[in-house]
């Protein structure tokens, strides 16, 4: 049974008096344990997408479920809170908390609190490897490593679907394929559905599926 | 629970030291301005409370203590003879001119009694015997001339209106709220300084009550027979004092106006602080949105740091103010903050602190967490 299921969904905006039709009807489906890379150009309306996976933004019409959950406008932050992980482009660490911080705050936001929320948080910091780093602020870690603790804080809670955007766009090539093999063997580890968009054609030796998004539909 | 909110408020070191600054300045304004305003409206009725009078026989719309009119003296046994009347004596309040030897010419305010003891007024004499002032012309001077008029010491002469008197005695914190220094000396020895305004006058007349007495009736009568005068109690006398200077001398206008400027700077301070510290951290607060995180989470945030800075901002304050005391003091003046007055500043504080910060929640609440996908 798929964790994340999207059907019909459409998006459009209005600017002025014109209405911008942004998705244009998308049935999409993700597995446990399944990774898919999300490809298209800029503007095709990949980010609108993954917004609208991640129960940051309603669509105009159609219906999202996550985890058996159906996402309504009134439950989104639970939703978020209770299945979802999100990793930014622009990792999005928060400066003051060092790393193992950043990753317990995300789980005290869900709710967990304690020893249980630190200890959680230093599983998750030891998959990513970086135990010997998590004292540190985000200001002293190199981009690999902040891209790290950011999918550290995604992975931590148990959260079955992780979205990912553009996540090796900030790094070098090598530390780029490190943080895709990393996430993939952690994924499957946990059995977690992970949906990455992205430009980079080597998140595609990573997933299970390639979907490619053009001008709001879902190309074959 | 991992405190986001200290950590992010003490990352950024210069802007946490702005907004606890802009607190601690408001703090400090409202605390000197009402502390001195405070130390001079218990300056302005010091000795009435101190006389201890149930009574006061005033001349008709006196204006406060220290500036009296003279009546006649002889109202007194108008007064003794009331039914409920313990205890009724003519005290003069009169400002006369004083010679130094420097030269100089300074006021003096007089206080004259025919029985100091029996008011035990001044009430603080470290030198000098009270009974003593009515054994010749002499005077007791308070330690606070020194200021104006250069030091003294008891056995020395001062010329008062012309004639030599000798310090008998020294007493402590007796003061008026013109600040010119005080003086005791006996009914009588007033009298004959200023015999034009003063021989066969008094300016007040001081009624103590028999155990039992109905304040009222009392008044009532001595109304009754003094149809020219005034008649209040001591609460009533110093009250009806302060209030002359509060509303003659805007003195009660630029306490409130300070203290309203005073907050509005803090406020804005503090306003102005955070609503930049939030537009700063506005991709922060849409990733604890995106993970999860509602409006209540961040106005938590928010609503916690503007109290630390109250705290602190307070604390520093309060701090300056009385490291300002002993200067003031120096001047003649008091700083009097009361427990009431730190009570109500540190909820100010942290209500104002506060305050400021809802301006920033309205920012908070119109956060799109799809920021976070926005580079």
């Amino acid at each position: 049974m798929a964790v994340l299921e999207a059907r019909s969904i459409q998006k459009h905006f209005t600017e002025g008096r014109e209405r911008v039709h942004v998705l244009r009807g998308i049935d999409f489906d993700v597995e446990r344990g399944e990774i898919v890379s999300l490809e298209g150009p800029s503007g095709s309306g990949k980010t609108t997408f993954l917004s609208i996976l991640g129960c940051i933004l309603t669509p105009s019409s159609g219906e999202v479920s996550i985890d058996g959950v159906a996402a309504d406008p009134a439950r989104l932050a639970a939703i978020r809170r209770r299945s979802l992980g999100f990793v930014f482009q622009q990792f999005n660490l928060f400066p003051s908390l060092t790393a193992l911080e950043n990753v317990e705050y995300a789980l005290n936001i869900k709710g967990l609190r304690g020893e249980v929320a630190r200890n959680e948080a230093e599983r998750v910091i030891e998959a990513v490897g970086l135990s010997d780093r998590k004292s540190f602020l985000p200001r002293d870690l190199s981009g690999g490593q902040k891209q790290r603790i950011a999918i550290a804080r995604a992975l931590a809670g148990a959260s079955p679907v992780i979205l990912a955007d553009e996540p090796t766009a900030n790094l070098d090539s090598v530390s780029g394929a490190q943080i895709l093999d990393m996430f993939r063997d952690l994924a499957k580890k946990e059995n977690r559905a992970l949906v990455i968009v992205t430009h980079d054609p080597k998140v595609r030796s990573i997933a299970d599926r390639v979907v490619r998004i053009h001008d709001g539909r879902l190309a074959a | 629970m991992v405190d986001l909110a200290t950590k992010s408020l003490l990352h950024d070191k210069l802007r946490f030291l702005i907004t606890v600054s802009g607190v601690a300045f408001a703090v400090t304004l409202v605390f000197v301005q009402v502390g001195l305003f405070l130390g001079l409206m218990g300056n302005a009725s010091l000795t009435i409370e101190h006389l201890d009078a149930d009574l006061w026989v005033t001349s008709r719309n006196a204006a406060n203590i220290d500036f009296a009119r003279a009546f006649p003296e002889s109202y007194v046994q108008r007064v003794r003879s009331v039914p409920g009347v313990a205890r009724a004596d003519n005290l003069i309040v009169w400002f006369m001119n004083v010679n130094l030897p420097t030269g100089a010419v300074e006021g003096t305010e007089v206080y004259a009694l025919e029985d100091f003891e029996r008011w035990n007024f001044p009430w603080n004499l470290p030198e000098g015997r009270l009974e003593d002032l009515r054994r010749g012309p002499y005077f007791i001077l308070d330690e606070s001339a020194k200021k104006r008029w250069g030091d003294f010491r008891v056995g020395d002469y001062r010329e008062v209106l012309g004639r030599r008197l000798k310090i008998i005695g020294r007493s402590v914190d007796a003061k008026s709220f013109t600040t010119t220094p005080l003086t005791f000396m006996d009914y009588r020895l007033a009298q004959s300084l200023n015999p034009s305004d003063l021989r066969g006058n008094t300016t007040y007349i001081l009624v103590k009550l028999a155990p039992g007495a109905d304040v009222e009736a009392v008044r009532s009568e001595i109304r009754r027979r003094l149809p020219y005068n005034d008649v209040f109690t001591g609460d009533e006398w110093a009250k009806h004092s302060r209030r002359y200077w509060v509303d003659s001398t805007g003195l009660g206008l630029n306490m409130y106006l300070t203290v309203f400027l005073g907050c509005l700077v803090g406020i804005v301070v503090v306003a102005q602080t955070l609503y930049t510290s939030t537009m700063e951290h506005i991709k922060e607060f849409g990733t604890v949105k995106a993970i999860g995180g509602g409006n209540y989470d961040i106005y938590l945030i928010l609503g916690k740091q503007a109290t630390i800075a109250a705290v602190l901002g307070f604390l520093f304050g309060a701090l300056q103010a009385y490291a300002i005391r002993p200067l003031i003091d120096r001047i003649d003046l008091e700083l009097v903050i009361p427990a009431e007055l730190a009570i109500a500043v540190f909820i100010g504080s942290i209500v104002l602190c506060l305050a400021a910060a809802m301006i920033s929640f309205r920012k908070v609440a119109s956060i799109d967490p799809a920021l976070v996908f926005r580079t």
